[in-house]
């Protein structure tokens, strides 16, 4: 232990330390010599230090501050080309480390709550693929009250409430009242929710603000706290406000009020919520581990519960149900169907890295020339390949280091943007952490390692054969910038289907008005007269056209619920007839729905019977609810329509299915206006229809036209990254070919002159020097192309609506950074013809 | 004249530092007295120079067997002398006898092989 101590000190001191050694050797001289000794005994007095010093074992320090003082001069000597290898690679750095950045924060960092690592997400798993992320409240009581592995549970769900007077709605998160302290949430304001105090039967209506919505709403004012306020005018007193830092749960989105859940049925008259077994009283589940409790241990529990919990109320479980936990501490888990996504996302930003990597490659290269004169120097001082190798490397090293550290701000720039674009919550943070930082650094080291070790070796190599490396280099920058422009192009034609093809309905003059039966506890008989009363007075307004009911709300992003075990979705409506009419779907073949229909009678979109019956007529045809299990419901095509995206505009493939609504989907009917002119101008009279009937209901109005023009907003911001992307790949492929061209030029200058002295044409020279640039530029294009036909298997999962193969993009792509590559190419071709050859040769 | 010095592969740096630690037995020294030391000690048959004592005077520093310490010279210049420690007496004596031990083996397999 002495001897490390030794060492260490010796390193801290280690400037003294040689200083007094010299002179020390020194006095030695002086006394030999005094004592007759001749001087040129001596040898080399710092070689003989160094030996000396040798014995501490910190010498590889001294020579690696010598190669980064060394690399820091040769790098200020030349900034221009410093700045711009700096600049060409933070880029690439950049975008990895914004991407990066994204997944660290959703996936990575823990939410900024207490002990994040102990909670669980509890979600539902049937046999046979039925899944819900969410369990209705009896059973979340169930297992909070037998759970022997959970110390708390914790629910949470949203609705849209009406606060005071204001038109639009707001967000209001319903949450147990263990939820701020299960958190470990301090109040910014007042006090938070109390189990004790707000779940009493007695306890008085209270809600807490959320700290943004304190600021927008209430300017931040103090004095709001004991203030009473009206949620779908109910008063309740505001008791606090939330920090701004509080996360929640996982959910980006922040709501505006925190609200006791048990007090759900006060504020949403006739709410069921707490007492609905069925699926619809969706709630958000999650669990605090009893200590040394694992989540597979948990599961296992929850599991055994749910047995019990079926022979209780065996409509709210099913069969073989299980519980499955997932970590609940962090924003998202990830799902083996985010893979794809994911990977392609990697793949996209890896491959910018690698064109700025082999751009810098060349770079460097082109730059080995000026320096050839100094690297034959070196070896001839007797230097070895490897210390020129290392003192290259370190350069390279210097150069990734600036890179990684400018990456690191451009990343951090992107990610700002991005995030500024989503209107996420002000907790979610875009400050790089620990993870990034270190994950810039392990992209700039590999970045170092890709672009600064090969062109080392080649400029060390006795035997240079610099074309070699320069075409390696050009094929690998045109492959990369290749599939980008490819991947870029499907991306961009993808979202341009979605964008541009029509839906399939007439977006632009339906009014959605939403009144949430369910929520308010209407049975279906209830439900079915209310619907009836509002249609027939929604048609008596100046300018309607039709009325239709839907259960799903189109572009409602509701939980779709889809029929499984096809080679394909299927999504599931039930409607009331006048639906298609309403919303301007035409009718191909068969009948509409119609009162009187039995579950098995269905109409289908065309999609869905061209993907069931390639070649036969779809009228009349039968097929099974569940296609593995032949004593399942069977259903009888009545009708065929055109095809209409209702669910997403991503999804070109429109096989959907309708059915005549039922008891069960009455209470969740949605009602569609169609109208002549704007349909804004009834949408005040819609509301006060409404309202009219029940005036304890709070309906959600909304034009289709803005969730439309929202998706393709969505759909619009993927496209331009995704052109950024291809834009900045040509950008610097055209960049790097340029400064290949030259160095290349620049090796010929002699072989030019001769070739001009001699009398040659130009253009001869000129095709000769470009020659050996057209192999590798195919070769880079063929190659970039096949990664692309390789990766469209992956695509297709994740593109709709153009094909993996789509020859625009293909064509597209090879024309462009053929094209680039041919002018980038004769720009210092060009220059080079213009030098007069007596000039050249008389200098050599 | 020049000195006639022992050619470096002779003297082994194990050997050094073992007279090092010797001829500081006697009491702190500098580098230049360390090597006058042994050379006139040796009868003038051991040369120690400068690129194998000082390197020899680091790994003692190392490992601890002396210190250094400022001391003014019989020239009158600052200089460092070093100082056996008790490490340094411990491994002086243990090189001892182990070079004991070796030269006898090999004086024994000389007079009876």
């Amino acid at each position: 232990m002495g001897e490390l101590w030794r060492r260490m000190w010796y390193l801290l001191n280690r400037q003294r330390m040689q200083e007094e050694l010299r002179d020390e050797m020194e006095f030695h001289r002086e006394m030999a010599e005094s004592a007759g000794a001749e001087r040129r005994l001596f040898g080399n007095a710092d070689v003989l230090r160094e030996q000396a010093r040798e014995a501490w074992g910190w010498t590889w320090i001294d020579r690696l501050f010598q190669d980064i003082r060394f690399g820091m001069r040769t790098l200020t000597r030349s900034p221009g080309f410093t700045i711009a290898a700096v600049l060409v690679l933070a880029v690439g750095i950049g975008v990895n480390v914004a991407a990066f950045g994204v997944f660290d924060m959703f996936v990575l960092k823990p939410l900024p709550v207490r002990d994040p690592d102990t909670l669980v997400r509890l979600e539902r798993k049937g046999p046979g693929g039925s899944f819900a992320s969410n369990v209705a409240y009896p059973s979340v009581e169930f297992y909070r009250d037998h759970a022997k592995t959970l110390s708390a549970v914790l629910v949470s769900t949203d609705r849209e409430v009406v606060l005071e007077n204001e038109s639009k709605q707001v967000r209001a998160r319903f949450v147990t009242g263990n939820f701020f302290h299960e958190l470990g949430a301090e109040t910014a304001w007042g006090r938070l929710l109390n189990e004790d105090r707000d779940e009493r039967k007695d306890a008085a209506p209270v809600v807490v603000l959320s700290h943004t919505f304190w600021e927008e709403r209430y300017n931040s004012d103090p004095a709001v706290v004991g203030r009473v306020v009206h949620l779908n005018h109910k008063a309740a007193t505001v008791v606090g406000v939330a920090p701004r830092n509080f996360s929640g749960l996982g959910i980006p989105h922040e709501p505006a009020f925190w609200v006791p859940l048990t007090q759900q049925p006060y504020f949403v008259e006739g709410s069921t919520a707490l007492t609905d077994t069925s699926l619809g009283a969706y709630m958000d589940m999650w669990a605090r581990l009893e200590k040394g409790v694992t989540p597979k241990m948990a599961e296992q529990e929850l599991t055994a519960l749910t047995n019990d919990l079926r022979r209780q109320s065996p409509e709210s479980v099913w069969k073989d149900e299980r519980i499955i936990s997932k970590p609940g501490g962090y924003l998202q888990t990830v799902h083996k169907d985010d893979v794809p996504m994911i990977s392609l996302v990697a793949t996209l930003v890896l491959l910018i890295l690698t064109v700025a990597c082999s751009n810098l490659g060349g770079l460097l290269l082109a730059r080995g020339v000026t320096r050839g004169h100094e690297i034959s120097i070196r070896f001839a001082l007797g230097a070895s390949r490897g210390r020129i190798v290392r003192q290259l490397f370190t350069e390279s090293l210097l150069l990734a280091l600036m890179a990684a550290a400018a990456g690191l701000g451009l990343g951090y720039v992107f990610l700002k943007a991005f995030l500024a674009n989503m209107n996420v919550a002000p907790w979610l943070d875009p400050v790089p952490d620990w993870r990034v930082a270190a994950f810039a650094g392990a992209v700039g080291l590999i970045a170092a390692i890709v672009f600064g070790l090969a062109p080392a070796l080649q400029l060390t190599a006795r035997r240079r054969s610099g074309a070699r490396a320069r075409q390696v280099l050009v094929t690998a920058q045109i492959a990369a910038s290749c599939v980008l422009l490819i991947v870029a192009g499907l991306l961009v034609r993808a979202l341009q289907f979605a964008v541009s093809n029509d839906p399939g309905y007439d977006y632009e003059h339906i009014l959605v008005v939403d009144p949430d039966l369910a929520a308010h506890g209407y049975s279906a008989s209830a439900a079915k007269s209310y619907l009836d009363t509002v249609q027939a007075r929604l048609r008596q307004l100046p300018g309607v056209i039709s009325v239709g009911l839907t259960s799903m709300a189109p572009l409602g992003h509701k939980n779709v619920t889809g029929l499984t075990g096809y080679r394909f979705g299927i999504f599931v409506s039930r409607v009331e007839p006048g639906f298609f009419e309403t919303m301007g779907i035409a009718r191909l073949s068969g009948r509409d729905v119609q009162r009187g229909d039995t579950d098995g009678d269905v109409v289908v979109s065309e999609s869905l019977a061209k993907q069931m019956w390639p070649a036969e007529a779809p009228l009349g045809k039968q097929f099974l609810l569940e296609p593995t299990d032949p004593t399942s419901k069977k259903f009888t095509v009545v009708g065929v329509v055109a095809n209409a995206r209702t669910m997403s505009m991503h999804d070109p493939d429109a096989t959907e299915l309708y059915q005549m609504s039922d008891d069960a989907s009455l209470p969740h009917m949605v009602a569609l206006v169609r109208t002549q002119g704007r349909p804004q101008d009834i949408a005040a009279g819609a509301r006060t229809i409404a309202t009219g009937v029940d005036a304890g209901l709070f309906p959600n109005v909304r034009l289709l036209s803005d969730a439309f023009h929202e998706e393709v907003g969505s759909v619009e911001k993927g496209a331009l990254i995704a052109s950024l992307m291809g834009a900045s790949a040509v950008l610097l492929a055209a960049v790097g070919l340029v400064g290949l061209v030259a160095y290349a030029v620049s090796q010929k200058t002699r072989e030019i002159a001769i070739r001009l002295a001699l009398g040659a044409k130009k253009e001869h020279v000129l095709a000769a020097m470009l020659r050996q640039f057209v192999g590798p530029v195919a070769l880079g294009l063929i190659a970039g192309a096949g990664l692309a036909a390789a990766a469209s298997q992956m695509l297709r999962r994740i593109l709709y609506g153009v094909s993996g193969l789509d020859p625009l993009s293909y064509a597209g792509a090879i024309g462009l950074l053929a094209t680039t590559a041919a002018l980038a190419a004769l720009w210092p071709a060009r220059r080079a013809l213009r030098i007069d050859p007596m000039e050249v040769l008389r200098h050599e | 004249m020049p000195m006639k010095s022992t050619p470096k592969s002779l003297m082994p740096s194990g050997a050094l530092v073992m007279l090092i630690l010797r001829v500081l037995q006697s009491g702190p020294l500098h580098g230049y007295a360390i090597a006058q030391k042994i050379h006139l000690l040796s009868r003038e048959v051991l040369g120690v120079e400068e690129g194998s004592l000082y390197p020899a005077l680091q790994k003692i520093l190392l490992k601890g067997w002396a210190n250094a310490e400022w001391g003014i010279s019989e020239t009158n210049r600052k200089v460092r002398f070093y100082r056996l420690t008790a490490a340094g007496r411990k491994q002086l004596e243990a090189e001892l006898q182990d070079y004991d031990r070796v030269t006898e083996a090999i004086k024994t397999v000389l007079q009876t092989a």
